[in-house]
């Protein structure tokens, strides 16, 4: 941690907004990660991050330090996020979003990078065709690492809800991820 | 054994706890199991080469210009350490009160305000007041602007309306106590609206929230807050 700000959480929550900055700073582009993996929008994502530090920021006096800060963050971010999607469905409108922006990782083969851009094209449409729920469910389990039991806490759902979210969310993407097991 | 079912499969692949031993086992020595794990693992894997755009180095950066203003207009989180000072304050002029009114009997005892003057203690009164007002202002703002509040952050506003409703009722002693009879209708009203925060269910519908919405709405509740909050400052000061 830089040196230079000394616990820049017990600051924040003092109300000092320097310590709030060296934060937002420090955490804005996993949260950017997180919310672009439940949108699979550039221009949601970023509302969701501001969002996200909004709340935050309102909420910060009662982080107890149980979890660690970058995992209370993410949990503001996915339920930001999942009442994004939910708004989002509910007026049914896709949003014509930019194209897609994919930064491959350092020096791909060529084959590695056609293989990505296939998986991008079949699971973005499949990711957005999962219900709010089981998308949450999905990223949080499968990008972030939760466990179902953390998940369900997030959710504020029943273990076993989370859990078949999870379930569907998988068959769904299987099977719209065939194609490139097959070329495989 | 018979073979092993897709939900178990996604289970043993995020390695979630709760899967009998018995099924890894058997995963290692049924080939038909096998072939359908390695499959999914294959599909799972695959979009584990799903990356998000990296943003740009100075993202943070940019993000803070564009937050920066709009924390501005935010108030300041609640600290606890507020909630304490404004239930210590209400608790010295509750205690003094009360000794007060013994000490009005002979034989007579020391008050523990003896030592305030009375326009410190309204001016104490006024400023415990007017910060209780301030929380439950923000408190039903936060609710009445809200879109369609997710749990999480819904458990947390309940949690603050349940040390409102303690507060509240502190206050309404110290009002009673001081004898100022006029603002015991809007604590009053106060407390019903805050009580039916405290006591919603975990998962609010769209239904509740516009209900609690309406509560918060009807006879201008939140005007009033506004009004009685800002001349108890205003008071306040002039002491």
């Amino acid at each position: 941690m830089n040196s230079r700000v000394n616990n820049p959480i017990e600051k924040a929550q003092r109300g000092d907004r320097e310590a709030f900055r060296f934060l937002v700073e420090q955490h804005s582009r996993a949260v950017f990660r997180l919310a672009y993996r439940m949108t699979s929008s550039q221009t949601d994502a970023e509302d969701i991050v501001q969002e996200t530090f909004l709340r935050a920021w309102k909420q910060l006096a009662r982080f107890d330090g149980r979890a660690a800060f970058s995992t209370w963050l993410h949990r503001i971010c996915a339920n930001c996020s999942l009442d994004h999607i939910r708004r989002r469905k509910g007026h049914a409108t896709q949003i014509a979003d930019e194209p897609f922006r994919q930064i491959p990782n350092e020096s791909p083969s060529p084959e590695r990078l056609a293989l990505s851009t296939e998986i991008n094209a079949l699971l973005t449409p499949a990711l957005d065709d999962l219900s709010a729920m089981e998308r949450t469910a999905f990223i949080m389990r499968h990008y972030e690492g939760l466990p179902i039991e953390e998940i369900s806490r997030v959710l504020g759902v029943e273990g076993n809800a989370a859990k078949h979210s999870i379930f569907r969310a998988v068959q769904k993407l299987r099977k719209a991820l065939e194609p490139v097991r097959c070329t495989r | 054994m018979s073979h092993l079912n897709q939900e178990e499969l996604v289970l043993i692949y995020y390695r979630e706890p709760g899967i009998p031993p018995s099924a890894a086992s058997h995963l290692s020595e049924c080939a038909q199991c096998r072939a359908d794990f390695d499959a999914l693992a294959e599909t799972l894997n695959a979009c584990l080469d799903w990356t998000p755009p990296e943003p740009p180095l100075d993202f943070g950066r940019s993000v803070w210009a564009s937050l920066a203003p709009q924390l501005v207009e935010q108030r300041r989180p609640v600290l606890p350490m507020r909630t304490w000072f404004a239930i210590a304050a209400a608790m010295v002029l509750l205690i003094g009160a009360f000794i007060a009114g013994r000490a009005s009997r002979p034989p007579q005892q020391p008050s523990l305000t003896a030592g305030l003057s009375p326009q410190a203690r309204a001016r104490i009164f006024a400023i415990t007041m007017a910060d209780h007002l301030d929380r439950a202002d923000v408190l039903l703002t936060e609710l009445e602007n809200s879109d369609n509040k997710d749990d999480a952050a819904f458990a947390s506003e309940r949690e603050r309306a349940r040390d409102l409703v303690q507060e509240g009722r502190m206050m309404r002693q110290m009002v009673a106590s001081r004898g100022e009879a006029d603002m015991l209708p809007l604590l009053d009203d106060l407390e019903r609206v805050v009580l039916e925060i405290a006591n919603s269910p975990d998962t609010a519908t769209p239904r509740e929230l516009r209900e609690l919405k309406q509560s918060i709405g009807s006879e201008s509740l939140l005007f009033k807050v506004r009004i009685v909050e800002s001349n108890l400052r205003s008071e306040g000061r002039k002491i």
